[in-house]
């Protein structure tokens, strides 16, 4: 303990270093814990262990601030990456039914299957297989079950291939292929992407609650260190008869400051995040949904129509996933995509109505896009095309906004612990001042 | 100041052990409902009747195209526009549909439509084919969902307690398909192996009688036992002959059997309720196994598979509604 009043208490020792061994290594000597007692005897060792104490919060005050931050940033980060890989199995799913939505259609035509419709599913299928590899990448811990899809995928695509080669050669096991795909990818693939959709949508409200959480380490060891700075400066005043130690009190004031100022930006982080689950998240989880439960109705149309007056079951089906279609469009404000989904509705219910009425072969030309002028595949298209379009929108904004609260944030993540020892140090200076008084 | 300490300790040890490190569960599978590995229940032991091959004896003469009389189920479906029958849609030659046209056709379908021409004149857009599964026959002519069945069904008595059926409109048996290298010579030779029938099928019960040691295998439909074949999830099937000519037509590397070990007399199912309706499908049979159309329809479908015929079964009628 040599320094001066003035002196900046950067080689002030630690109190190990006092030449006083621990207890442990004088096995035997007279009274036991004699050195470690005697240091903290009197209004001195009440100095010295007050010091200890508050030293000691400081420096956990850093750290739990650091940690806090670095929980919040690690949440939004992956907030964002879990937000990110469930738009991709969004994505896959989406693909999934859009293909099968070409494929049954494709049972209707039989073996001339039209070359765009052929196109969009080979392109849908191979999406599909991208972000499978993408997804599988992104997050170890569905490796797994994107495995198990992946099989079932190749299931899928050899069924429908052994139904296309029948379906050319105009023998009608080829519709049993087409039935038996059908059913695998009803049966084993949707299962694993709707686990899959659960388990991402489960990590992100996590990591969404977890932003918040990051405030607490803050605000908590900050408060605590402020009580104990408190309690310090109280017992100094007493003891002292000086009003306030000045290098102590800076001490809290510091704790003070980046308390208030860590809490602030996590909060408005928190707060930023929170806005961005609420808007653009919930935005583009409700346009995934549409688009899932659109091409859920539009395979059902032709499934109504493959199963020629026995089809009430995919009829009802159908009404199903159309009232998913407007539940989830009517949490946006997207007039236009309401319009458009009506007019596909609109031509479905004509394909419906010439099938009651018995006109099966016009029902199909409506279903399969073979009329001139309106029908269900191309008012479906236009549906799909827009759809798709702002789904690619919302879902940039979730990871664009997400990225803007990470940036905005302080650098107290590794600033923690420097401002942690600072202030600590900024005790042991105020306290060594009086120390030196009892010298 | 003690009590100080405990706190910030705690938070040390917090600190230490901090939550959220990005490292999840493994995403669950899901997992498969097994199917329930019910084998369905034994056959009903079949019901004596009278001669279950008896329909309804038609009465008087046969009602003009068009002009069909009041109150009678026919002058019904004639206001409506169009008869409503159930069809199966992928047994070739007897009913299935035709990938490049998309319609369905076959000796089954042309039973159905020479009713349509009995009752309006003309089978052109008065015919609504339903496209029903194998187990499907009897509850949707229960529910009255359709007006009549043309789907490979035969007439047996057990059968006759549910619905009606027209006279016997075609003779099948049952056969067994195996691959095209097996060197078994009947069904008795197939133990241990998978053989296909679909579920609700009297070729089911059949196979279960004839050969218990082999292994049945279900699937809803013909065409979908011929899936199983080919995917080598069934070693073979078994069926009636017609169906069975329409899978080897479909497949190269596949034949059937000799032997015929049972008689399927096929019969067009109706509901119970209408036995007028009954009575005039037999006139309509009878008319048609006369005057050659029948004929004609056996030579294009089923003959290149199944060989010449010298003449189409004989009606045989005597059964009273409500026996």
């Amino acid at each position: 303990m040599t320094q001066t009043q003035s002196a900046p208490p950067a080689t002030w020792s630690p109190p190990a270093q006092q030449p006083v061994p621990p207890t442990a290594q004088q096995p035997g000597s007279t009274p036991a814990r004699g050195p470690v007692a005697r240091w903290f005897e009197g209004t001195p060792g009440r100095m010295r262990a007050f010091l200890i104490l508050t030293a000691v919060m400081s420096v956990v005050f850093g750290l739990s601030a650091a940690q806090g931050f670095r929980q919040a940033d690690g949440a939004l980060t992956r907030a964002e990456a879990n937000a990110a890989q469930l738009v991709r199995i969004q994505a896959i799913h989406t693909n999934l039914v859009s293909a099968n939505a070409d494929a049954t259609n494709a049972f209707l035509v039989g073996g001339l299957e039209p070359p765009d419709q052929r196109r969009h599913f080979v392109d849908s299928l191979a999406g599909a297989a991208r972000l499978i590899a993408e997804a599988a990448t992104a997050q170890p811990a569905d490796t797994a079950a994107l495995g198990a899809l992946n099989q079932t995928l190749i299931t899928y695509d050899g069924l429908i291939e052994q139904a296309r080669a029948n379906n050319r050669q105009g023998l009608p096991i080829g519709s049993q292929y087409l039935r038996d795909a059908n059913a695998v990818l009803q049966n084993d693939s949707l299962p694993l992407v709707k686990a899959l959709v659960q388990a991402n949508e489960e990590r992100v409200d996590t990591e969404f609650d977890g932003i918040g959480q990051g405030n607490l380490w803050v605000v908590i060891a900050g408060l605590l260190t402020l009580v104990v700075f408190f309690v310090t400066l109280r017992w100094l005043a007493r003891r002292t008869h000086r009003y306030v130690n000045v290098p102590i009190a800076a001490g809290a004031v510091l704790v003070l400051l980046t308390m208030v100022v860590g809490g602030v930006a996590l909060s408005s982080a928190s707060s930023k995040a929170d806005e961005t689950r609420s808007g653009a998240y919930d935005r583009t989880l409700a346009l995934s949904r549409a688009r899932i439960a659109a091409y859920d109705a539009k395979s059902n149309e032709s499934l109504t129509l493959i199963a020629r007056g026995s089809g009430d079951a995919f009829d009802k089906a159908y009404n199903a996933s159309a009232a998913a279609v407007v539940e989830q469009l009517g949490k946006l404000n997207e007039a236009g995509l309401r319009s458009q989904w009506n007019a596909y509705d609109q031509m479905h219910k004509e394909v419906r109505s010439q099938d009651t009425k018995g006109d099966w072969d016009e029902a199909v030309a409506l279903a399969v896009g073979r009329t001139n002028g309106a029908n269900s595949v191309a008012a479906f298209t236009a549906f799909d095309t827009s759809s798709g379009d702002r789904l690619q929108a919302t879902s940039g904004e979730v990871s664009t906004s997400l990225t803007d609260a990470r940036d905005g944030l302080p650098p107290i993540g590794w600033l923690g612990l420097p401002i942690g020892i600072a202030a600590a140090l900024l005790v042991a200076w105020g306290m060594s001042q009086r120390l030196e008084e009892y010298r | 100041m003690k009590k100080l300490l405990t706190p910030a300790v705690i938070s040390l040890a917090l600190l230490l052990t901090a939550c959220g490190s990005g490292d999840y569960a493994a995403t669950e599978i899901p997992q498969k409902p097994q199917p329930s590995e019910s084998s369905a229940p034994p056959p009903a032991p079949q019901r004596d009747c009278v001669d279950p091959l008896q329909s309804y004896t038609p009465e008087g003469t046969m009602p003009p195209p068009g002009a069909m009389p009041p109150g009678t189920y026919m002058a019904k479906i004639k206001a409506r526009g169009r008869l409503i029958a159930g069809v199966s849609a992928d047994s070739l030659n007897l009913g299935s549909r035709n990938p490049v046209t998309g319609v369905i056709e076959g000796f089954d379908i042309d039973m159905i439509k020479a009713v349509a021409r009995a009752i309006f004149g003309t089978d052109k857009g008065t015919v609504e084919l339903r496209v029903i599964s194998s187990p499907q026959r009897i509850p949707v002519l229960q529910k009255e969902q359709v007006d009549i069945v043309a789907r490979n069904m035969t007439i047996n008595c057990n059968r006759w307690k549910d619905i009606a059926f027209s006279a016997e409109y075609y003779r099948s048996g049952q056969k067994t398909l195996v691959p095209l290298d097996s060197t078994a010579k009947s069904l008795d030779d197939l133990d241990g192996k998978t053989i296909c029938a679909p579920a609700g099928s009297t070729s089911l019960d059949n196979l279960k009688d004839k050969n218990p040691q082999a292994i049945p295998v279900t699937a809803d439909t013909d065409t979908g036992c011929l899936a199983l074949f080919q995917s080598g999830k069934a070693y073979g099937i078994t069926g009636d002959d017609t169906v069975l000519a329409g899978d080897v037509a479909q497949d190269p590397y596949a034949r059937v059997l000799p032997e015929r070990f049972s008689d399927e007399p096929y019969g067009l199912g109706m509901s119970l309720k209408h036995p007028e309706f009954v009575r005039f499908v037999n006139q309509v049979l009878a008319q048609i196994k006369a005057d050659g159309t029948w004929m004609a329809s056996y030579t294009k479908w089923l003959q290149p598979a199944l060989g010449k015929l010298a003449s189409p079964p004989p009606s045989l009628y005597g059964r009273t509604p409500g026996t």
